[in-house]
């Protein structure tokens, strides 16, 4: 039982780290419709640029984290606002649009490594600090910071979609973008809108994932891109709610299985549980299949 | 030099029997299969631990003494196997093509973590080594390597004439109605999950083989080999080279993975190591996204496929395989030219551009 406990502790502080790069694709992928698998890379490019921040001397590490939000900001307007809408007018298909996010990333991952000589680099953002103790669960000074960062992001952002007008613009866009958009909601701005929270959120991730681990390499947003899809999937496109129910779910099934003796198949058990609701779902097959799934850019 | 250039064509024959597999999974049958190379490395397992019989000093399972053939469709069978368990619970109709591939992406990766961690299935991140070649004793190194060569690419050629016979048939046909409009198939009576689950298996099959013939050259496998990035070297292939064209498959292959990513290792080292190979990515990704962007058919796009129509009844014809008359059907599909406008050009032959479904004779 304190096994159990203590496993959740740490499942709820892998959650939150999770959760907040599930939250920012989950919003974009709702309302663009686009599977942005770059959002590896804006990862990578947050933690990267935050870590050159850090490094640094004498620099407030919250600086630091501010830097990796703004420089995912910055990378996700480029490619969504810049790269994509080029491709979407040329009328690009569902999976076309994958394959492009793929390349763009492999294009983006490789010239990092370039730039950064494919090292790995040592960094300490926040001091150590005391260990606070909740019964059994002992949680550092650091995963205290995450998850209050993720609770501070998913309040404001579940502020922002259901008690704005601009939220729920963004609500009604993501639901029919075409009824919307009669309505009068100014979409070109609502999708600027997403696409500047996805990449701070973007951004902010890469920065806690890189903290968490301690290191950064030119690898580090892809390595942690496979838990935040699957969060994201898992949680309903769209819903940064689902997505926080989900990041718990995977981040509390993960550390439950290493906790007992299992480590190499705690990846697979926060996938294990992606794959129980994806085949215990009630899926209306034939209204899945006809729906026209439009991008919106 | 001559020993280099043999291995280039043994790693051009392989890399061909996996551009293929691809290029029907994903260009024929939009099944977006982004954990390949997990098949390709069951394949290699499977095929190097049947041949290297228990272990000494590594720990594998499957650890038996075949003799030659029989490893390597172990390794085919096995990748069947396993594309069989993973297609049942990923390819699922109420799943958006998007959802798929990213779920494919995380099987990819999660594969690759539980491999490389759990060292009792195929000793771990080390992995195995010490894979005898067949028949090596029998001839010189340097003859052994031509003669390798020349069994990848035997196999790479009846390998081609079973991916494009199955393109052509009914059951190809089949695949790319289910692509092009997955409710339009099923409602003429397809059952798409069934088919694209046999695609499926048939493209691992075709990706542990290639796995296999790979292992048996190289004589030791292990995760470093099979990163999720060499997934997209065969997607590069494909998108290079011209999707649903086998030709054009031959032609990306020996454009991207020979080409971009072998022939490199000729040239000096320029600036720290690992810079050249950031480079050729950075190229390979640049190539892709041009691609899908300004030429998304390809170097060799693929044939057009013809729909004859009747001039005297008005009737389109679809032809079979080859134009097989046995094979023909009748589709109403255009009222007689007595009723429609249209009466211009003596061969008046609708064109469906692009292959899409429902086309039958090729003209090529």
């Amino acid at each position: 039982m304190h096994t159990l406990i203590q496993a959740i502790g740490f499942g709820i502080v892998t959650a939150s780290l999770i959760a907040i790069g599930a939250m920012g694709f989950t919003l974009q992928f709702g309302l663009t419709n686009i599977l942005n698998l770059t959002y590896g890379v804006v990862m990578t490019l947050g933690a990267m640029l935050g870590y050159l921040v850090d490094s640094v001397s004498g620099v407030n590490p919250w600086i630091g984290v501010i830097t990796g939000g703004v420089a995912g900001i910055a990378a996700t307007l480029v490619i969504g606002k810049g790269i994509f809408p080029f491709f979407v007018r040329r009328g690009i298909g569902l999976l076309q649009v994958v394959m492009l996010t793929l390349g763009l990333s492999l294009v983006i991952q490789y010239t990092i490594a370039a730039i950064d000589h494919g090292n790995f680099y040592q960094l300490s953002f926040f001091p150590t600090g005391p260990t606070y103790h909740f019964g059994p669960i002992v949680i550092t000074g650091t995963e205290l910071i995450f998850i209050g960062i993720a609770a501070f992001l998913y309040l404001s952002i579940a502020g922002l979609l259901h008690l704005t007008r601009l939220g729920k613009a963004l609500r009604a866009m993501s639901v029919e973008p075409g009824l919307a958009r009669s309505c009068g909601i100014p979409t070109r701005r609502i999708v600027n809108v997403t696409w500047i929270l996805s990449g701070m959120l973007a951004g902010i991730a890469g920065i806690a994932y890189v903290i968490n681990t301690n290191t950064v390499d030119s690898y580090s947003g892809n390595d942690f891109i496979a838990p935040v899809l699957a969060a994201a999937i898992l949680g309903q496109s769209g819903s940064p709610g689902g997505a926080v129910v989900a990041s718990l779910l995977v981040g509390c099934a993960t550390e439950i299985v290493s906790a007992y003796g299992g480590s190499a198949y705690s990846t697979v058990a926060g996938f294990g549980v992606l794959l129980i609701v994806l085949l215990a779902r009630p899926g209306n097959v034939m209204s899945e299949l006809t729906k026209k799934i439009e991008f919106t850019v | 030099m001559q020993i280099y250039i043999a291995t280039l064509v043994i790693y051009c024959g392989i890399d061909v029997l996996g551009a293929w597999s691809v290029n029907l999974q994903f260009a024929y049958a939009g099944v977006p299969n982004f954990a390949f190379i997990v098949f390709v490395a069951v394949g290699a397992y499977v095929n190097g631990t049947t041949s290297l019989g228990p272990g000494q000093g590594q720990t594998y399972i499957l650890g038996y003494h075949l003799p030659f053939p029989l490893p390597l469709i172990a390794g085919m069978v096995a990748a069947g196997f396993v594309s069989l368990v993973i297609g049942v619970f990923t390819l699922r109709s109420s799943l958006r093509r998007d959802y798929q591939a990213a779920i494919m992406f995380i099987v990819g990766v999660i594969a690759l973590a539980v491999v490389s961690t759990d060292t009792r299935i195929w000793n771990g991140s080390n992995g195995i080594a010490g894979i005898p070649q067949p028949f090596s004793n029998s001839f010189a190194p340097n003859t052994y390597n031509w003669v390798y060569g020349a069994w990848v690419w035997a196999i790479c050629l009846v390998c081609y004439f079973v991916v494009e016979h199955l393109c052509r048939s009914g059951w190809g046909r089949g695949l790319r109605a289910m692509r092009d409009n997955e409710a339009a198939a099923g409602s003429i009576g397809l059952n798409t999950s069934f088919l694209r689950i046999q695609v499926f298996v048939i493209g691992g099959m075709i990706a542990g083989l290639s796995g296999g013939l790979l292992v048996d050259f190289i004589g030791a496998w292990s995760p470093s080999a099979w990163g999720y990035a060499e997934t997209f070297v065969f997607f590069a292939a494909i998108i290079v080279g011209g999707p649903e064209n086998n030709r054009g498959a031959i032609v990306g292959t020996i454009l991207i993975p020979i080409i971009f990513t072998e022939l490199p290792s000729f040239l000096p080292e320029i600036g720290y190591v690992g810079l050249k190979e950031s480079l050729e990515w950075i190229i390979i990704g640049l190539i892709w996204v041009g691609f899908i962007g300004f030429r998304p058919q390809g170097i060799l796009p693929a044939r057009r496929l013809k729909v004859d129509r009747d001039s005297t009844t008005g009737w389109r014809k679809l032809a079979g395989v080859g134009g097989n008359p046995f094979r023909e059907r009748r589709l109403l599909v255009t009222p007689p030219p007595s009723l429609t406008v249209e009466t211009s050009a003596p061969e008046t032959s609708a064109v469906a551009t692009g292959g899409r479904a429902g086309g039958a004779r090729d003209d090529g």
